[in-house]
């Protein structure tokens, strides 16, 4: 019998994966994301799309509020940012789509510098506060800089074509939001384990403790708000590729929430809370319309006429009733049910 | 010159109706020590209701004011006892977001249970114009500022010399000596919710009869923040002069930089204010910088 799972040494500890199932099962999901544009019709295909541009977005700030502890209420504000960065360095200026993802990650990243060095050094709810202003006056400085945005017009977007290949085909489309799914969901794990990931930790734990032990608060969060606004601003511009028009109406507040909503949902401060999290979000809304379709058509109606109402209030309900009573989210369910399944009949 | 004083004035009243909102902000903040995220949206209920009240029942100003004022009274408590209390004793992470979450809830509500369209609150008053001093201001303009004024003057003397107002100084002190007191904060809190969604709710019906209801109403929450931010967040009178501070800045921009600048005139100052004096003007307690 499994008496426990010990580790011995520190590398085991620190690990990405411990157990060979785990790997298996990676495995299989990964070999059915390369064959669902091809089994997948058009409409669940540009699901799985979504999830994979929301799943960038919501690892990005996962490393921000799960990590390390921050709340951030306007990181739509470098959805945006990154979705103009690409936007005007590709079809305005017509470089290298590689430049303009490049773009896209550090525009956001620079503003996020901008906003971070003051309302970083102080504790508390303020970097709330100010990436709450950020996002509203991001809005207005885009539209009041036409000469390089295009003021409230917008800017269209094509999909990008790179190295030969065109990633004009909602198949081919998938495969690099798949591309950039899988890099950011490495880039985090790896971060989680190494010396700066356990510094974000540290400080998400116990703030006086981290600094007694030598970690540099203001550099460590500085940091941690910036690789974050990094990877937001790569999903806002695929996002603005999706959607192949970039305009200040395409990000609304809404999901500055609805990213909020993703990481407690999947339980904060695990990369694979943010993944789940993502896969319940975005299907929630498409859920409770089949559901309620079952019952009456006339539900069914009030579902497309406040399409975004109810999804907003469904994202509200949804935070509040996991917090309330089931606060470790979908991964704390998740470990519960395994050690029920290893333990059993045994409580511990 | 008389357009400076036009902004001043116009200024000064869309500030008072911050000021109202930001002095909601900092009631909690001061006795729970949260900051709610749903000041906006509960303002803009209180503000349906009345007009509902207006148009169902009696366009009467006295029927009107009370109807509202019972309502935000309820409202709080009924915030307070369902959604809020269960939360206690939970870290402040995940109150806050429970207070976004409800945000999003009222927010939307709005669609369901009124419409998307905007709607004038007509009662009678506050719409005639008067002069002073060659610029024309509204009487609704002129009641608001008093109002805020009015208000200052009695929540300083509730927090000084009432025994309930001294109870909630000693609950946002230290909630454990409190307790050790005899003080219940649970009843404390609930007062606290009441008395921030009256205090809202009375300039989010002043923000109706000045200007119009529309869904879009909830953003007088996100203008008021900084007044918050600028008076202290725990400094309840701060708050309201704050308001008054942050809507002349807000017209200033607005009518001598662009329109673009008013609309984020308040937020610019957020950061400024952050940058230089976190704790705010009139705020007390000290920030802890890391």
């Amino acid at each position: 019998m499994r008496t426990g799972d010990f580790k011995q040494t520190y590398g085991e500890l620190v690990t990405l994966v411990d157990s060979p199932p785990v790997w298996l099962w990676s495995a299989v999901l990964a070999a059915a994301l390369i064959a669902a544009p091809f089994v997948l019709n058009s409409y669940a295909l540009s699901f799985l799309t979504i999830i994979l541009i929301t799943g960038v977005g919501a690892l990005g700030l996962n490393i921000l509020t799960g990590y390390t502890g921050l709340i951030s209420l306007g990181h739509v504000g470098f959805l945006v940012t990154g979705a103009y960065a690409y936007a005007v360095l590709v079809s305005k200026y017509h470089m290298h789509p590689l430049i303009g993802f490049l773009g896209a990650g550090i525009v956001p990243a620079l503003a996020s510098l901008i906003v971070g060095a003051p309302s970083l050094r102080l504790k508390g709810l303020y970097l709330a506060i100010t990436t709450l202003a950020f996002s509203f006056i991001i809005n207005t400085v885009i539209l009041e800089a036409r000469w390089l945005t295009n003021g409230a017009r917008g800017i269209s977007v094509q999909r990008p074509e790179m190295f030969g290949i065109s990633f004009d085909g909602d198949a081919a489309f998938t495969y690099l939001c798949l591309g950039f799914a899988v890099l950011t969901l490495f880039a985090t794990l790896n971060i989680r384990r190494s010396r700066v990931g356990r510094a974000f930790v540290a400080i998400r734990d116990n703030d006086t403790a981290a600094r007694v032990m030598g970690i540099n608060l203001h550099a460590y969060k500085l940091f941690a708000f910036v690789t974050s606004a990094f990877i937001t601003g790569l999903a806002g511009a695929l996002y603005g590729i999706y959607l192949s028009f970039v305009s200040v109406e395409g990000f609304p507040f809404l999901l500055s929430i609805e990213a909020l909503a993703i990481l407690i949902v999947g339980g904060l401060g695990s990369a694979l809370g943010a993944v789940l999290g993502t896969i319940l979000i975005v299907l929630l809304p498409e859920a409770t319309r089949l559901v309620f379709s079952l019952f009456s058509a006339q539900m069914d109606a009030v579902f497309t006429t406040g399409a975004q109402e109810l999804k907003s209030m469904l994202y509200g309900l949804v935070i509040i009733l996991f917090l309330r009573f089931q606060p470790r989210g979908l991964v704390g369910a998740w470990h519960d049910l395994r050690r029920m399944w290893v333990n059993w009949p045994l409580r511990y | 010159m008389q357009y400076l004083i036009q902004l001043v004035i116009s200024g000064l009243a869309i500030g008072a109706i911050y000021g109202l909102i930001a002095m909601g902000f900092a009631v909690i903040y001061k006795s729970t020590g949260l900051v709610n995220f749903a000041q906006g949206e509960m303002t803009m209920i209180t503000a349906y209701i009345a007009w509902t009240i207006s148009t169902t029942v009696s366009g009467n100003v006295v029927v009107v004011a009370l109807g509202a004022i019972l309502s935000a009274v309820v409202l709080g408590l009924v915030i307070e006892r369902l959604v809020m209390r269960p939360m206690l004793g939970e870290p402040v992470f995940a109150t806050v977001m429970v207070t976004i979450g409800l945000a999003v809830i009222l927010r939307s509500s709005i669609n369901f249970i009124w419409d998307a369209y905007p709607h004038g609150l007509d009662i009678g008053v506050g719409r005639t114009i008067v002069r002073i001093g060659g610029v024309g201001v509204r009487t609704g303009q002129i009641a608001v500022v008093a109002t805020l004024l009015l208000l200052l003057a009695a929540i300083w003397a509730f927090f000084r010399y009432s025994k309930i107002g001294v109870a909630m100084r000693a609950v946002a002190a230290d909630d454990r000596t409190a307790l050790l007191m005899g003080i219940s904060a649970t009843r404390v809190h609930a007062l606290a919710w009441a008395a921030s969604s009256v205090i809202a709710g009375i300039g989010g019906v002043f923000f109706a009869l000045s200007y119009d209801l529309s869904p879009a109403m909830f953003q007088l929450g996100l203008k008021a923040f900084p007044a918050t931010i600028l008076g202290g967040l725990d400094a309840v009178l701060g708050s309201g002069l704050g308001g008054l501070l942050i809507g002349i800045t807000e017209n200033l921009a607005g009518g001598y930089i662009g329109s673009g600048m008013k609309e984020v005139a308040g937020f610019a100052m957020i950061i400024v204010v952050l940058m230089i004096r976190p704790f705010g003007i009139f705020g007390e307690r000290d920030i802890e910088r890391v």
